[in-house]
């Protein structure tokens, strides 16, 4: 009886007004990282914090999460009154289409002690059943004092997870190669992905005052493409790279994007990559990525999708044939050639790939034998390397 | 749950799991086994709470602290728990993979991962072999629990990875207990937890229409026997024959019919705690006193008899009727 008598003055647990802009915004922000296929029934809902300093959504699928902050106010703007500072967790898809229907520029969200959640806008009133927000997963606190923060600029950013996270594995045999390394020690950082048919490697240098405590991570590649879809082209502004025990964390001006890490040791690389070479090429990137797009009209009708590389004189010939269609070569000018003369057979599709993430205009190989892997860097960016690995034709 | 009612359940399994708990000496990967309601899922459940709760005593879960909540209600993301999708035949492909890759995800909020699959019988051979891969090669700080009913339908490889905890049956008077806590009446629960040891066998049973109205049969028949001389063959043709149609449902009828000799057995040795029919006592005693021991272990007999010429596919009606011949020349 206690009971009812006190619902009837419900006292309040969360109450708020947020305008519908701001709100939307941030719901489609969060709604990135909601599953609808999750086993952990929680995670089908949006986490709302009020706090004194404004309003925070929550969204979730346990591998990445993203939060996004509303401040009380911005550019003299008011966005946001917190009356009674709460939380509760409301049905993802239900509240996000909900918010992007109602009616008025501003919302309200009151939630009572039974966790009964109340959306009024103009003259709409919803009352929905919340979830428990004690339910809802914990993200790492973050310890401003740790030595765990690593700013990077959003572009270079983008350019980092656009020229690595394409190298992964997509085979789960090796899960840790299906993420990008990040190690992160002397002022740079220093990423690698790689199938153990290509690697793809980009150093930069960073801003850090010490040593970070984790400085060797593998972070999901997957969670990486999700971090580049949100990225927007505002290039200058900075990311704060936060690395915790089991997460990593990119801040970016009200937006936090949480993605869990990849568990074991990867692989050292170091000693993958061929220090000396016996032939060198120089030539220009798109010459060679055209050439090779057009051999592989017919080696791509083929099983392996195989073109073959001979040095000439002043010019490499690529050349591919299909037992069916034809053959095909081309003579592909060259801007320097040493060394010894070469025959070497590879994966189109891969080179590709390789070649259409270097932006410089002219690149060099170093080949060190038909059957040893050969590497490509852009001239005048030693950041960026990329290995690919031979096939044997016979 | 606790594991102080455990021990007293499923005094082995309890005991490695309180005593590796104490030692702090948990091992990578258990089997649970054992038939249906004998407490695996709610061990498994138990044993993460232990391993989670923010305010254990000694080896106890507080069962109130948040993660032990978000653990009873499946929403703590650090415990990966996989079982067959309702209609689902097999463990999906999908639930597979799902399991792998967060065999390679660091734990979300804590230092522990915990893995549990239910019916582990129901994987594929692939998928059971890439689950062997991670079963071999543990990542620090992770425990991974297999249940299952079948165990012998598990890949060796697996079984020789994993400590095997073996869940001992129910008693019959656990399984009893059980099944009028689910709110069955008394005489079901009596009757089907003798006809199996199994909880979900018992439970259709006791569920089923048929099975009470085939024990209503079966004493209608005995009244028939007992009080004329004539009907017990016309009420096994108007009654019986249209109720069991096939062999195993027969079977069950001969089943049913020797507890009811049996029972008026107990009554002649004085354990009357052994009777079955246990609302039908006035009946069972007024029957007694017609017939000698001798001649209930003959009657017994006979059914026995009955049971093996069901088996050799004598057809079900002809088995009854020179049974109830049997039976009716005796009395």
């Amino acid at each position: 009886m206690q009971d009812i008598a006190d619902s009837n003055q419900t006292a309040l647990s969360m109450k708020m007004t947020v305008t519908k802009d701001k709100l939307v915004e941030s719901v489609t922000h969060v709604m990135k990282a909601v599953s609808s296929r999750t086993t952990i029934p929680i995670l089908t809902g949006i986490k709302i914090t009020a706090s004194l300093d404004g309003v925070t959504l929550t969204g979730s699928d346990s591998d990445v999460s993203i939060k996004s902050f509303i401040p009380l106010s911005e550019n003299d703007q008011q966005n946001v009154t917190v009356e009674k500072t709460g939380q509760i967790v409301l049905q993802a898809k239900v509240f996000s289409d909900i918010v992007r229907k109602l009616p008025s520029d501003t919302i309200a969200i009151e939630v009572d002690q039974r966790l009964i959640t109340k959306i009024t806008a103009g003259s709409s009133e919803f009352t929905l059943n919340g979830l428990d927000p004690e339910e809802y997963p914990l993200l790492p606190v973050i310890d401003e004092e740790d030595n765990n923060i690593v700013s990077i600029k959003k572009d270079l950013l983008k350019h980092v997870i656009r020229q690595t996270v394409f190298a992964v594995s997509t085979s789960e045999t090796r899960p840790v190669l299906t993420g990008v390394r990040w190690n992160i020690q002397n002022g740079k950082l220093d990423c690698v992905s790689t199938d153990s048919h290509r690697l793809a490697q980009r150093v930069i240098p960073i801003s850090t005052d010490d040593e970070t405590k984790y400085h060797n991570i593998v972070i999901p590649g997957k969670s990486l493409n999700e971090l580049y879809k949100i990225l927007d082209d505002n290039g200058e502004e900075p990311v704060r790279v936060i690395i915790t025990k089991n997460q990593i964390l990119f801040q970016i001006k009200n937006l936090d994007f949480f993605s869990r890490l990849l568990e074991g040791n990867y692989p050292d690389t170091d000693r993958l990559i061929p220090t000396d070479s016996k032939t060198t090429i120089t030539l220009s990137t798109k010459g060679l990525l055209h050439a090779i797009e057009r051999a592989s009209l017919l080696a791509k009708e083929e099983r392996n999708n195989v073109v073959k590389l001979r040095t000439h004189e002043n010019s490499v010939e690529i050349l591919s044939q299909s037992a069916e269609l034809g053959r095909v070569y081309e003579d592909v000018p060259v801007e320097t050639i040493e060394g010894e003369e070469l025959k070497i057979s590879f994966s189109a599709k891969l080179t590709m790939e390789a070649l259409s993430r270097i932006d410089a205009q002219t690149i060099q190989i170093n080949f060190t034998g038909a059957m040893r892997p050969f590497v490509i860097r852009p001239i005048g960016d030693e950041g960026i390397l990329m290995l690919i690995l031979p096939v044997r034709t016979f | 749950m606790s594991w102080k009612t455990f021990i007293e359940k499923q005094k082995t399994a309890a005991t490695i799991f309180t005593h590796a708990l104490r030692k702090n000496e948990l091992s990578h990967a258990y089997i649970l086994e054992g038939p249906k309601g004998t407490g695996k899922r709610e061990m498994a459940k138990l044993l993460a709470q232990t391993l989670f709760c923010e305010n254990r005593k000694g080896i106890e879960p507080c069962h109130e602290c948040r993660n032990c909540r978000r653990i009873a209600s499946g929403n703590h993301p650090d415990i990966v728990w996989v079982k067959k999708e309702e209609d689902a035949t097999l463990i999906k492909k999908e639930q597979i993979t799902y399991l792998t890759r967060e065999f390679a995800y660091r734990s979300v909020e804590s230092q522990i991962k915990l893995f549990i699959i239910e019916d582990a019988d129901l994987m594929s051979t692939q998928a059971a072999n890439s689950l062997l891969k991670f079963i071999e090669e543990p990542h620090q700080n992770t425990v991974a629990l297999l249940l299952t009913e079948h165990i012998h339908q598990l890949l060796d490889t697996i079984i020789s990875r994993c400590q095997v905890l073996t869940f001992s049956a129910l008693s019959r008077k656990d399984l009893e207990d059980k099944l009028i806590e689910q709110g069955i009446s008394k005489p079901l629960a009596a009757l089907s937890s003798q006809l199996t040891n199994r909880y979900d066998e018992a439970i259709s049973y006791c569920k089923d229409e048929w099975f009470a109205n085939a024990r209503l049969l079966v004493i209608q028949l005995e009244q028939k026997l007992f009080n004329s001389t004539q009907a017990g063959l016309s009420t096994m043709y108007e009654l019986f024959a249209p109720h069991f149609k096939d062999q195993k449902q027969w079977d069950i009828a001969l089943d049913l019919l020797l507890f009811w000799y049996r029972d008026m057995m107990s009554i002649h040795l004085d354990r009357l705690s052994e009777v079955v029919y246990c609302d039908k006592l006035d009946e069972l005693k007024s029957q007694t006193l017609q017939k000698s021991l001798q001649h209930i272990a003959d009657d017994m007999a006979y059914i026995l008899k009955a049971k093996r010429q069901l088996l050799s596919h004598v057809n079900g009606l002809s088995v009854m009727e020179e049974l109830i011949v049997k039976l009716q020349g005796e009395a």
